[in-house]
């Protein structure tokens, strides 16, 4: 028997990463200039592309929201902008820039680079992996539009959990240091 | 059988989801109380020789009877912590190893000349003895005046007094905990009266 993912799990994961790149985008169109700036602290797009890259980067969060909505192979797209994210932060993190803005929720929560994020982007990579699995065969009961809708919220209120936790660490090693 | 796993499943959505929110919240008043503990400065009384005059000159034997000069132009060129403290206060006895650890550190990383950390009393002088024993801190200077704390009004203990070289007064106040005691030398190196005036400047350009 082949490897199938039930459609209501299926459905939550392509339900929940597309709001958290819907979201992404969001903050990152709210304030484009921080955007930017935090873009250029990576050292990884000469200056003069980093508006359209910066504006790419967006387009192509929105374009990954409304694949996962639409069809069944958003993944790909999700896993690749993740992938992108992931080796981005893992070639400053190797090179020793860790001291830059993520720019991975906003400027309100502004921190620096950590293996966290990485590990963080793969496990988003590896849920991503799993909406890419033949969906099974089962009809939907009404049930499911609870387990549906109650695991979406919940993905996005623990999702919001671990950025702060991840955004706290820096701040509470300071604290211990001092 | 059935409706009663439908119940259950239901209730216990509710139940995950209102844990969600309420992890959710608690990673936010955190965040929230890290913003508000970081720049803790120490608190600045009215009274006593104010930021940028000089420190008042004091000659006296210590509880060892060393002498001890305070205040003027240090020959050693070294900066001064003055430390008011007394063997009945609970504070200032959990602030000692960490005034000795953070003078040694400043005088050993910081401080070009060096720093030289002073004790502080008043009351009777044998009383003093063995909480200078019992304390370790025969190494540094430890003065009993009562006119001493006349002359910087100390009110509430601990009370701390950073001078530098010349006896110019560069920070003081009440100093309850390391940070406290820190943002005295931060105060000092950042040129500003207290950390509390250095935030409320940096805040406007944030």
């Amino acid at each position: 028997m082949a490897l199938t993912v039930d459609p209501a799990l299926a459905l939550v994961l392509r339900a929940g990463l597309a709001l958290l790149f819907a979201s992404a985008a969001a903050h990152k169109l709210r304030d484009f200039g921080a955007f930017r700036d935090a873009l250029e602290g990576y050292r990884l797009v000469p200056a003069p592309a980093l508006g359209v890259f910066a504006g790419g980067l967006i387009a192509a969060e929105l374009g990954t929201a409304a694949a996962l909505v639409l069809g069944e192979h958003g993944g790909v797209a999700a896993a690749a902008l993740l992938g992108l994210y992931s080796a981005a932060i893992a070639l400053n993190l190797a090179r020793g820039l860790r001291e830059i803005d993520c720019g991975c929720f906003g400027p309100a929560l502004r921190q620096p680079l950590s293996l966290a994020l990485v590990l963080r982007n793969l496990l988003l990579i590896a849920l991503a992996g799993v909406c890419l699995l033949p969906v099974g065969m089962r009809a939907l009961a009404p049930l499911d539009a609870l387990t549906i809708a109650a695991g979406v919220a919940l993905g996005a209120l623990l999702h919001g959990a671990v950025n702060g936790l991840i955004a706290n660490a820096p701040r509470l090693r300071a604290l211990r240091n001092a | 059988m059935e409706q009663a796993l439908y119940v259950s499943n239901v209730l216990l959505w509710i139940a995950v989801l209102a844990l969600g929110a309420v992890v959710f919240a608690l990673v936010r008043q955190i965040g929230v109380l890290y913003e508000r503990v970081a720049p803790a400065g120490a608190l600045m009384l009215a009274g006593g020789p104010k930021v940028g005059e000089a420190a008042p000159r004091f000659a006296l034997a210590d509880v060892l009877g060393r002498a001890t000069s305070l205040g003027g132009e240090d020959p050693e060129q070294r900066d001064t912590l003055l430390l008011f403290v007394s063997p009945t206060c609970p504070v200032c006895k959990t602030l000692l190893p960490v005034a000795k650890s953070l003078a040694a550190r400043e005088s050993r990383v910081s401080r070009q000349a060096g720093l030289r950390l002073v004790f502080a009393s008043d009351g009777q002088q044998e009383d003093h003895a063995g909480f200078v024993r019992k304390h370790a801190l025969d190494a540094y200077p430890y003065v009993v005046s009562t006119e001493l704390g006349l002359a910087h009004q100390v009110g509430k203990l601990p009370h701390a007094v950073l001078w530098d070289a010349h006896g110019i007064v560069r920070a003081k106040g009440l100093v309850n905990s390391r940070e406290h005691l820190e943002s005295l030398f931060e105060a000092m190196d950042r040129g500003v009266a207290s950390i509390q005036e250095y935030v409320s400047r940096a805040g406007g350009s944030r």
